[in-house]
């Protein structure tokens, strides 16, 4: 067990500094640098060349890699160089926020599919599954941004019972941070809840055909027993590692999200160091982001080996 | 059926309102007429941009300018005709021989962190900004500086070595603002200065906190804080207001302005210019050598059906960038009509086939409306027989391969706050003006630019620049397309709003704006 871990935390440091050479090769090739965006259109030749050299812009590129690497490894991130912002305090302070939010997510996602996909199979080929499949197809095939736009008009512009934009620091105002999260919570959960929906209701249906189920039932069990505390938690298994493998991707996955809110998570920042090819930056957000969806992944895999002690690790 | 026939039915037919009613103008509801100003409240204003850089020597954005207005104070400001007037500086004097200006300041203003002003701050402040280690944006303006010398506590004398008579104007400019002695390494994070309001707390992207300062010397403020929300968003800021979670928001969506301003529960202000736009064309790039074949081009552009298309009516038309209640403009000048026969005659004439051209039109998406325009003044200029194609680019792409690299033959931007004729003129259109991305070099031009900067005779100076965008006209050195409207939407409870907007048509300040309950 011991080995598996070291072994997959070694793979994990090899595939992020894989992950961070291609960004920082790919964010050096594309044309436009930062300096060009600071100064935007107040900039002339001299002041351009003058930040360029201030900001090691010139410096070859394998200069400037080793440079970085060095830094990065040793911690010392130091400023954007669009935002004039210590790059550590800003990752961790939009880490927060986007953390509120994706947890958020996932929680009203998992907490609204398993009832829906339990009550699917339970009642399968009734009005009630006809209902929850159309529902989760309907949750599957339409973007975040549109749930985003349609709650916004619901929830913010007519029933105005939640704000439309922004966010608060959690450490600040807990409550008000969670009524801001809310309404980009639901639009970035609807589409995983109604994949887990689906999910829940086929491992549902397969469990509840099996023999002990059926044996539990001739034994007189209460169907309900049968359902919640034999089949349900059987059945759940894989319904909470998908979930668990998708916190991952939520956090890459949040850009549109809180963009659309002007919720200014990690997404946000990944997506506007992007715009100002804030180099040091990309490379950090990238950073965090890979190392949450690998070390999401990991714990995933250990959680699901202490869920089910069938499963061996090599 | 002619491009802008189809335009107008277009928008007609998808239910969109044509606004070609009064283009500048306020309408506050009935009740904010009544009452006395009261003190207290806090406003939270949906921004439309992200703030950078808060260093006030060497933030370049508008949007950045447009809060700081509020924390910052220049030497001498100016009145709503772009009159310089006193400010920091009670009075001062300009030497027989425009080399020497003494600036007696006011022993009234105090820092916002508690340091009175003297003159050690105004040495320390432009020399900051002279210095090119600062990378200040406006440390052109003190290139002619030879001294600063801090006379007494509250006299301050400027030498030049040369005349450069727009010295008084471009320290007006907020960028030229005084910050006490030593604060230059902070003033990144921590704004110090001596305005209305003083900066609190900041979380990048998000907002940034200021509260009222009392010991501002014109009189406190009557709000007790200012919330500068950042909502790129458009459509989400508007719920904002429209929901009361915002008190007051800027730059309303162009197409849901007219919606808006019908709306009994909000407040709405436009105005021109906030910014104007052109059309540039690169003049080391056949064609555009030509003066003919730029004059083609503008013949091709309807601009008042591009102001109704592109912005929605939110704009006018102009033939020259000066503002409106500029002295400096020449109002002679008239925007040349659309006129195919005679663009395709100036185009024979240049001895260039249309059906020969192949134009690459590099627009930035930066500004949804410029692809728009791009998009609508491509059809016309395809009628005129020019085969023109969209090359759409982010902002950084846009600087990087037109403003930087010059590679570009046709494209389009806009700016902010150019009220001042030698900042305007000089850096765009002058041979080695800072801001001529287009390759302009026109000897004539720059001889009544030279000699503008360095006159002393202010009837002289009017001339000179009228001369200046008369010449920028006949030449077509770029099409001058329209002033777009700024504009303001707040809920009923804010009053003043007729205050706000300062008179660079870009900046706003809240230091006369109460709430009522």
């Amino acid at each position: 067990m011991l080995s598996y871990i070291l072994k997959r935390l070694l793979l994990l440091v090899l595939t992020l500094w894989i992950v961070l050479t291609v960004t920082f090769l790919l964010t050096n090739v594309v044309p436009g640098n930062v300096a060009v965006m600071i100064l935007g259109t107040r900039s002339n030749p001299e002041t351009l060349a003058a930040l360029e050299q201030r900001l090691g812009l010139n410096d070859p590129l394998p200069v400037q890699y080793v440079r970085w690497l060095g830094k990065t490894v040793s911690g010392r991130w130091g400023d954007s160089l669009r935002f004039d912002q210590p790059i550590g305090a800003l990752v961790r302070q939009k880490l927060v926020t986007s953390s509120v939010l994706v947890v958020m997510a996932l929680i009203i996602a998992v907490v609204a599919s398993i009832p829906l996909g339990v009550i699917a199979a339970r009642r399968q080929n009734r009005w009630q599954d006809t209902a929850t499949s159309g529902v989760a197809l309907v949750g599957i095939s339409l973007p975040d941004f549109f749930w985003g736009i349609l709650f916004i008009l619901v929830f913010s512009r007519w029933l105005r019972w939640l704000p439309s934009s922004g966010s608060v620091d959690p450490g600040q105002d807990l409550v008000q941070s969670l009524r801001h999260a809310l309404l980009p919570a639901l639009a970035l959960g609807v589409g995983l809840m109604a994949h887990l929906t689906r999910m829940t209701r086929s491992a549902m249906l397969e469990t509840l055909s099996k023999d002990y189920v059926r044996v539990s039932r001739a034994k007189g069990l209460a169907e309900r027993k049968v359902t919640y505390k034999h089949a349900l938690r059987n059945a759940v298994g894989p319904v909470l590692t998908v979930a668990g493998l998708q916190l991952g991707y939520l956090f890459g996955g949040v850009i549109v999200v809180e963009s659309l809110f002007n919720y200014t998570g990690l997404g946000w920042l990944t997506y506007q160091a992007l715009l100002n090819r804030d180099v040091p930056l990309i490379q950090a957000s990238v950073l965090v982001i890979a190392a949450i969806f690998m070390l999401s992944n990991l714990i995933v895999d250990l959680l699901y080996r202490a869920l089910d002690p069938r499963i061996e690790y090599g | 059926m002619k491009r802008r026939t189809f335009i107008k039915r277009g928008l007609l037919a998808s239910g969109s309102v044509l606004v070609l009613g009064d283009l500048e103008g306020t309408r506050v509801l009935a009740q904010d007429a009544s009452g006395t100003p009261k003190q207290g409240g806090t406003l939270t204003w949906g921004h439309s941009e992200t703030t950078q850089n808060l260093d006030i020597h060497q933030t370049g954005t508008a949007s950045t300018l447009r809060l700081l207005q509020n924390v910052h104070e220049p030497l001498l400001t100016i009145d709503d005709h772009f009159h310089v007037q006193p400010n920091l500086a009670a009075s001062w004097e300009r030497s027989q021989d425009w080399l020497t200006y003494t600036f007696h300041l006011r022993n009234d203003v105090v820092f916002h962190n508690g340091k009175k002003l003297t003159a050690a701050d105004v040495k320390y402040s432009f020399e900051r900004i002279k210095d090119p280690k600062t990378s200040a944006v406006s440390f052109d303006v003190f290139e002619d500086v030879a001294a600063i010398d801090a006379v007494d506590d509250h006299t301050v004398r400027v030498t030049m070595s040369k005349v450069y008579s727009p010295f008084e104007a471009r320290i007006t400019y907020l960028n030229c603002a005084i910050i006490p002695q030593g604060s230059g390494d902070t003033q990144g994070k921590q704004p110090i200065g001596a305005g209305a309001f003083e900066f609190v707390q900041r979380e990048f992207g998000n907002f940034t906190r200021l509260k009222r300062f009392d010991n501002y010397f014109r009189g406190p403020a009557y709000l007790d804080e200012i919330v500068e929300r950042e909502v790129t968003e458009a459509t989400v800021r508007l719920t904002g207001v429209q929901t009361g979670q915002m008190t007051l928001i800027n730059d309303i969506p162009l197409d849901r302005i007219a919606q808006v301003e019908k709306s009994p529960n909000l407040q709405v202000k436009t105005w021109h210019p906030l910014s104007w736009a052109f059309l540039n064309f690169n003049h080391k790039v056949p064609p555009f050598d030509d003066p003919d074949v730029r004059k083609a081009f503008d013949l091709m552009i309807d601009k008042q059906a591009l102001v109704q298309g592109a912005l929605w009516g939110q704009g006018v038309p102009t033939p020259t960038p000066s503002f409106p209640n500029s002295p400096y403009r020449n109002n002679d000048l008239e925007v040349r009509k659309q006129d195919l026969n005679q663009a395709k005659a100036l185009l024979q004439k240049a001895g260039v086939r249309p059906a020969s051209l192949s134009i690459k039109f590099k627009v930035t998406t930066n500004y949804p409306w410029h692809v728009q325009a791009a998009q609508i003044m491509q059809a016309w200029f395809q009628q005129a027989g020019v085969n023109v194609s969209l090359e759409q680019l982010t902002w950084s792409d846009w600087l990087s391969q037109v403003w930087k690299d010059k590679n570009f033959s046709l494209t389009m931007v806009n700016f902010f706050t150019l009220w001042e004729p030698d900042f305007l003129y000089y850096n765009i259109w002058h041979t080695g003006g800072s801001f001529n991305f287009r390759n302009i070099s026109d000897a004539t031009l720059d001889g009544y630019l030279d000699q503008a900067r360095q006159s002393t005779s202010e009837d002289q100076r009017v001339t000179l620049y009228r001369e200046a965008q008369q010449r920028i006209f006949d030449q077509a050195h770029d099409v001058i397309l329209w002033y777009r409207n700024g504009s303001l939407a707040a809920v009923p409870a804010l009053r003043g709003i007729d205050t706000i907007v300062q008179p660079n048509g870009s900046n706003l300040a809240f230091w006369r704006t109460w709430l009522a309950t």
